[in-house]
């Protein structure tokens, strides 16, 4: 099967450039430690207090914050995953590209998987550096790789959105703006910094709707409680489900935009 | 035997409606080097993009090598290389990487990818630089590792899109020597788009000549040049009287062997002489004072595809600073992305 090749060698490129830009890792790197160590700090006073350890369901809100910042990881670095097909235009690769008898389809689905894989090198350090700083996610080594898995999943959602508006964009600003809109509020609509609980009734309601919170609850679930395979599967269920409608999205955009 | 390029009345009108190419027809033979001359937005690209598969044409019959191309797509990607106007040559990548990657498109094997790639960057003489980043390279390496690129496979059929677009004429004339190499290593039949005259003529066996999507003239450099005639003498008058030149102009006119008089620009005439225009010099001068015009400088030269092209689109070449420009901008954006 080819195609399978096609979509590697089309994620490949993206992965050696990933693995050069020094300083965008570094970023990557340092921005985990940032929110952790920040927000950590913040919130320390505040989970001091009786019942707000309760509500967050732990007294560690290092341990309650790290999956949502492993989901912010997520969001922005997925966001952009479409970005390079902009590019790929601008400079005539993407021309290039489609003149090989490579199969069509494994142009999308390569930017997906290259952008797939580098959150996750990203969500690994995450988890790293939360250890680091004395988070203990309570389902050991097994429960991070399905942290790593969900983080992975929830990626295709973002770069499936990402890749279906660049592919009919001309200039990266209106990509950039575009993903600033929309990224900020998903991230605070959601329950990956604050739980629902205190939540203003209205924000809550928005949460609800908002596929971060899915990916963040069985995250949460695995870092602070245990296996609960039943609490979980609703939740995965809809992120593995919009997984798909995305990444089908993404390929019919793909495919029309470049019909000529 | 097939050609190596059949071209039937073929169109391309896009979604928006225009109509890039208005129905031509052409072919090509194998081992030919055959150029597309005309101006920007004449449908040089888009008659590219629908040979290599890139685009659908709205009507006409395309075939390669005896191939029906929208029968066979992937056979016939198999058989072309192309080279893009764009230079789409990955910068953040090193120039192995860049062809390297290029033959898995193809799906060739890896021990295959990596003889090829040493080769066809050593007839381009890159191979030195192969471990730099893209980035470092200057414009004509850029355009030399490009056409490498849509070699790795071992084309039947070469297009290239304005290989020499916005280089400067030291790099031009080089880029020509490596094609002109091309064809003699491996035989191989190239299509160029193009235009710079001078690279028609050096280049190629055979030239169309497009414009508004149409084919306008069709033939051998030399035999397109004849078609103009045998000499032209440009030439710019001076008289004091409004009057004088047109009655002069009318005067040259009647001389014998005078095929063409017409202005050509900023006061310059251009007269198109059957044959003997260096008799024609002292008879126009002459002609010019029982006229009282004076005669400030006068030429004589043989006619180029630049007369062709002037003769058959109206208008004259001039090299195209906008897309120059653009490659600029698109190296600075590029630069930009990798901080
Ligand atoms: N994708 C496209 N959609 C709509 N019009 C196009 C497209 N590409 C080119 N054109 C138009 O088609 C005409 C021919 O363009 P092109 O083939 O690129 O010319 P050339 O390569 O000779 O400069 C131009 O008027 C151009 O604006
Ligand atoms: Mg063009």
């Amino acid at each position: 099967m080819t195609i399978f090749s096609d979509i590697w060698y089309v994620a490949k490129r993206e992965l050696i450039k990933f693995t050069r830009a020094r300083v965008r890792f570094a970023v990557n790197l340092i921005q985990p430690l940032i929110w952790l160590g920040l927000m950590g700090n913040m919130m320390k006073g505040m989970t001091n207090a009786p019942g707000i350890g309760k509500m967050l369901g732990t007294g560690n809100y290092l341990a309650f914050m790290t999956p949502g910042i492993i989901v912010m990881t997520v969001l922005f670095a997925g966001a952009f995953g479409g970005i390079s097909i902009v590019w790929d235009r601008r400079i005539g690769y993407l021309e290039k590209l489609m003149a090989a008898p490579i199969a069509r389809g494994s142009i999308a689905f390569g930017k997906m998987l290259s952008t797939m894989l580098q959150v996750g090198t990203q969500v690994v350090v995450v988890m790293i550096i939360a250890t680091i700083l004395g988070v203990h996610i309570v389902t050991g080594l097994p429960g991070c790789v399905v942290i790593l898995l969900i983080a992975m999943v929830f990626s295709l959602i973002l770069s499936g959105f990402s890749l279906s508006v660049s592919a009919t964009m001309k200039t990266m600003e209106t990509l950039m703006a575009l993903v600033n809109l929309v990224t900020l509020p998903l991230m605070f609509a959601s329950s990956a910094l604050f739980p629902l609980k205190v939540m203003p009734g209205w924000l809550a309601a928005v949460a609800k709707f908002n596929p971060v919170t899915y990916a963040v609850r069985p995250m949460r679930e695995l870092t602070l409680y245990g296996w609960n395979w039943a609490k979980m599967a609703p939740s995965l269920g809809i992120v593995v489900g919009l997984a798909i409608v995305f990444l089908l999205i993404a390929q019919f955009t793909f495919q029309r935009a470049t019909t000529e | 035997m097939s050609k190596a390029i059949e071209v039937e009345d073929l169109v391309k009108v896009y979604r928006n409606g225009t109509r890039a190419v208005d129905g031509i027809s052409f072919s090509v033979d194998e081992k030919e080097i055959f150029g597309f001359l005309g101006p920007n937005g004449a449908g040089k690209s888009t008659t590219i993009k629908t040979l290599v598969g890139l685009i659908r044409a709205t009507s006409g019959t395309l075939r390669l090598r005896g191939v029906d191309i929208h029968r066979h797509p992937g056979e016939i990607k198999r058989q072309t290389g192309y080279a893009s106007q764009e230079t789409a040559v990955d910068d953040r990548l090193t120039g192995w990487e860049n062809i390297t990657l290029q033959g898995h498109y193809y799906h060739l094997p890896s021990k295959e990818i990596a003889q090829r790639s040493e080769e066809v960057l050593k007839i381009f003489d890159i191979y030195e630089r192969r471990k730099d980043l893209a980035d470092s390279y200057s414009g004509g390496m850029l355009k030399r590792i490009d056409i490498a690129l849509a070699l790795i496979h071992r084309p039947a059929v070469l297009f290239l899109d304005e290989p020499t677009l916005g280089l400067d004429v030291q790099t031009r004339t080089m880029i020509w020597s490596y094609i002109d190499k091309l064809r003699k290593e491996y035989g191989m039949t190239i299509f160029i788009t193009t235009h710079y005259m001078e690279e028609a003529d050096a280049l190629c066996d055979r030239v169309a000549i497009i414009d508004h999507g149409r084919i306008q003239a069709l033939d051998r450099p030399g035999v397109l040049k004849q078609q103009i005639g045998g000499d032209i003498i440009t030439v710019r008058f001076s008289a004091s009287n409004d009057g004088a030149i047109p009655a002069l102009i009318e005067a040259i006119q009647g001389l014998t062997n005078i095929k063409e008089v017409g202005p050509a620009q900023d006061g310059i005439y251009r007269i198109i002489a059957v044959r003997n225009g260096d008799q024609l010099i002292p008879k126009i001068v002459e002609l010019g004072e029982q006229h009282a015009v004076a005669t400030e400088s006068i030429r004589l030269r043989r006619p180029s595809l630049d007369d062709v092209y002037l003769k058959f689109t109206g208008r004259e070449m001039r090299d195209e600073e906008g897309s120059r420009e653009k490659i600029g901008k698109n190296r600075r954006t590029q630069r930009r992305l990798n901080r």
